[in-house]
């Protein structure tokens, strides 16, 4: 099992104090490699599942463990921030629903700062592969502005694997695409996520990507206590 | 990629902003590296101990003046004492055991804007009748080094020649053979020159010294008395310390030079020439008069006790040129260089404030790049030491840059120095001052990057990763 939630909870303080549940999840797991979507409205809580299970943010209560072939299992919610960071940069890979490139670097330099905070050497060649893999290895040295909007996505896509993460986390990778590149994109991430083994959970609102995956799940359904 | 590949790449990407920062704070440094050359050279300069000889006699009046006007050549002489009194330094009981060498030097007419100083062959290292004297009696112009000729000769004791500073050629274009009138003073921008009716010929050339001494044309004390304003004056000043009627005196002396002569006005000629060119001079010694003396005492006890001498004595006043310009230095220099510094150092803090001011800037502008650092995997110290070194490496950059530049305008100060004092700045020696104050910049500067760190320590991930 890569990633199991047990009893999640977290809230935000409403505009006038008040506690507003987002997130209550009895237990959710994701397989080794699995490749799961998850589905819900806008608004519904599905980009803070993603911060809880990335652990930039952290839970009320509740369990958040991942477990790496025949390592003991960890518990997310139990680490310091610096170790979640560290956690995340080695084990997780996380493609946000706009690129989020950094504007000073060039395509290949924005691969090759995902790899400067797993703690592990960097890889440049792999960086290199990535590109390739994605349609950019005529464009390694390209800086974002000079990139279309679906190429910036490839980018952050080979970014988010570039550490040959276990779990790859995507929030709504395709929303800010057209019909063309956003199915080209998602085929992109199923194909490199099998290629490096990672599971994957996908986040998305549109039915038809969801449609494409084995498992589907919403966030309503996954959610015991809180109101749709 | 590596934390240092990072902040150059962040650096990039606001290239203007870092290097307008950067800017401020090389000019900071430059300003502050410029004043602590300056300040540390001007005090060795100035503080100096090493001018070869020990006691500067002159004119009873200020002491600062008498040593600029005799060592470096600027300001005006304070005035004239008795020639006699160097003839008494080397025969009266009272001073001859007390002075091991005394060199006389009179001052008072320039060419193209260089001083003409009359003096002895013996300065040269030759006695009047042109004989090498001994090493030990030959005064040096710093410990060890003695005036050498590079072209020509050492001038004729009694004839009209010159030995010209190795910069005189390119300053004033004479050369060596080349033969020049000297002007009376040092006539003001537009004021008409009064020159003097002799010809002096250039005869030799002496080596470079880096002293002032290399602005300077030197001629025989003798030709500078042949000059006839020179002699009326003398006489006038003889005639007053004698407590004469001046008037009288010079009526008298051109009665006697001049005999029938009808222009009152006018001064006589008070030399002839022989077949050879030898100054027949109808001056008297009694009436001579010298700018200095350059003593070297036979011992530092004895020095001052030669000034004690002549200090006590009311014909002149005796002082030792390196205390005179250290306390100069300290009463006049440290002060205003002290303020320089101060000012500096504001400078430096305003661009340490400069530095802070843009990175805070950047981070309010970074904080969704910042939260994606975070996201991939940087840790909040992580982010913290990234904005302090990138604030530090600024300070670095500007620092060395600065201190570069400081260096370079330390340098132009030396040029400076050199057309007007003949003196130059050791100004590509670095030393420890400088290293501590490049340290303190880049302490500054890294302290600074602590506000705006501080601010990307504490942004928020989840937020900026959403906003849009």
């Amino acid at each position: 099992m890569a990633v199991s939630i047990r009893h999640l909870r977290r809230h935000y303080a409403g505009p006038d104090g008040s506690v507003v549940p987002v997130i209550d999840i009895a237990e959710f797991a994701l397989a080794d490699g699995e490749q799961v979507a998850l589905a819900g409205p806008s608004g519904a809580g599905k980009t803070t599942l993603l911060h809880l299970l990335a652990g930039i943010l952290t839970p009320d209560a509740g369990q958040i463990c991942y477990t790496f072939g025949s390592a003991a299992p960890v518990d997310l919610a139990t680490l310091s921030e610096a170790r979640r960071d560290g956690f995340r940069g080695r084990h997780l890979g996380y493609i946000f629903q706009t690129h989020h490139l950094l504007p000073g670097f060039t395509a290949l330099e924005n691969v090759l700062l995902g790899m400067s905070f797993s703690g592990r050497p960097a890889d440049p060649a792999w960086a290199e592969h990535l590109l390739k893999e994605v349609g950019l290895g005529e464009r390694l040295h390209y800086p974002p502005a000079k990139l279309s909007l679906g190429q910036q996505q490839r980018v952050a896509v080979a970014r988010a694997l570039a550490n040959r993460p276990q779990v790859v986390l995507a929030d709504e990778p395709t929303g800010a695409l057209d019909a063309v590149s956003a199915r080209q994109t998602l085929d992109l991430i199923r194909r490199l996520c099998t290629e490096v083994k990672a599971a994957l959970l996908l986040v998305s609102h549109d039915a038809a990507v969801t449609a494409q995956f084995a498992r589907a799940v919403t966030l309503a359904q996954l959610n015991r206590s809180v109101a749709p | 990629m590596n934390s240092l590949q990072i902040i150059f790449r962040q650096m990039r990407q606001r290239a203007l902003s870092t290097w307008l920062t950067l800017l401020s704070v090389l000019l900071g440094v430059a300003l502050a590296v410029a004043v602590l050359v300056v300040r540390r050279d001007a005090g060795r300069l100035f503080g100096q101990t090493d001018y070869g000889f020990d006691v500067l006699i002159g004119a009873k009046g200020s002491a600062t003046q008498l040593v600029f006007n005799t060592i470096y050549h600027i300001d005006r002489s304070p005035g004239n004492i008795p020639y006699s009194l160097y003839t008494d330094l080397l025969s009266s009981p009272a001073f001859r055991p007390l002075v091991r060498i005394a060199v006389p030097t009179v001052v008072g007419d320039s060419y193209r804007g260089r001083r003409i100083v009359g003096t002895l062959p013996k300065l040269f290292g030759l006695d009047d009748q042109g004989a090498p004297l001994p090493p030990d009696r030959v005064l040096e112009y710093r410990p060890g080094r003695t005036y050498q000729i590079a072209a020509g000769r050492v001038f004729a004791a009694d004839k009209f020649e010159a030995l010209i500073g190795s910069d005189i050629a390119a300053e004033t274009s004479l050369q060596l053979g080349d033969e020049f009138q000297a002007t009376h003073g040092l006539p003001a921008p537009g004021e008409i020159p009064d020159i003097h009716k002799p010809r002096w010929k250039v005869v030799g050339v002496l080596q470079p010294t880096h002293t002032s001494a290399d602005h300077v044309i030197f001629i025989p004390l003798l030709s500078f008395y042949t000059i006839a304003e020179h002699g009326v004056g003398l006489v006038a000043q003889k005639a007053l310390r004698d407590g004469q009627d001046p008037a009288a005196a010079i009526a008298e002396f051109k009665a006697q030079v001049a005999p029938g002569a009808k222009d009152d006005d006018e001064a006589p000629d008070n030399f002839t020439l022989d077949a050879e060119g030898h100054i027949q001079l109808q001056l008297s010694p009694e009436v001579w008069g010298l700018s200095a003396i350059l003593v070297q005492a036979r011992s530092q006890p004895l020095a001052l006790g030669l000034m004690y001498a002549v200090n006590n004595g009311s014909v002149a006043s005796a002082v030792n040129p390196a205390l005179v310009m250290r306390d100069f230095f300290g009463l006049f220099l440290r002060g205003p260089t002290l303020v320089l510094l101060a000012v500096s150092v504001l400078v430096t803090l305003v661009a340490g404030v400069g530095i802070l001011v843009s990175i805070y800037n950047s981070v309010a502008a970074r904080a969704r790049e910042i939260a994606l650092l975070r996201a991939l995997g940087a840790t909040r110290a992580r982010i913290l030491g990234l904005i302090c070194a990138e604030a530090g490496l600024i300070g670095l950059m500007g620092g060395v840059l600065g201190l570069l530049v400081g260096h370079l305008l330390a340098g132009a100060g030396s040029f400076w120095m050199r057309q007007w004092l003949g003196e130059s700045l050791n100004w590509t020696t670095v030393d420890g001052q400088e290293g501590y104050y490049l340290a303190g910049v880049v302490i500054l500067a890294t302290l600074a990057g602590l506000v705006p760190a501080l601010k990307a320590y504490r942004t928020p991930v989840a937020a900026n990763l959403v906003a849009n």
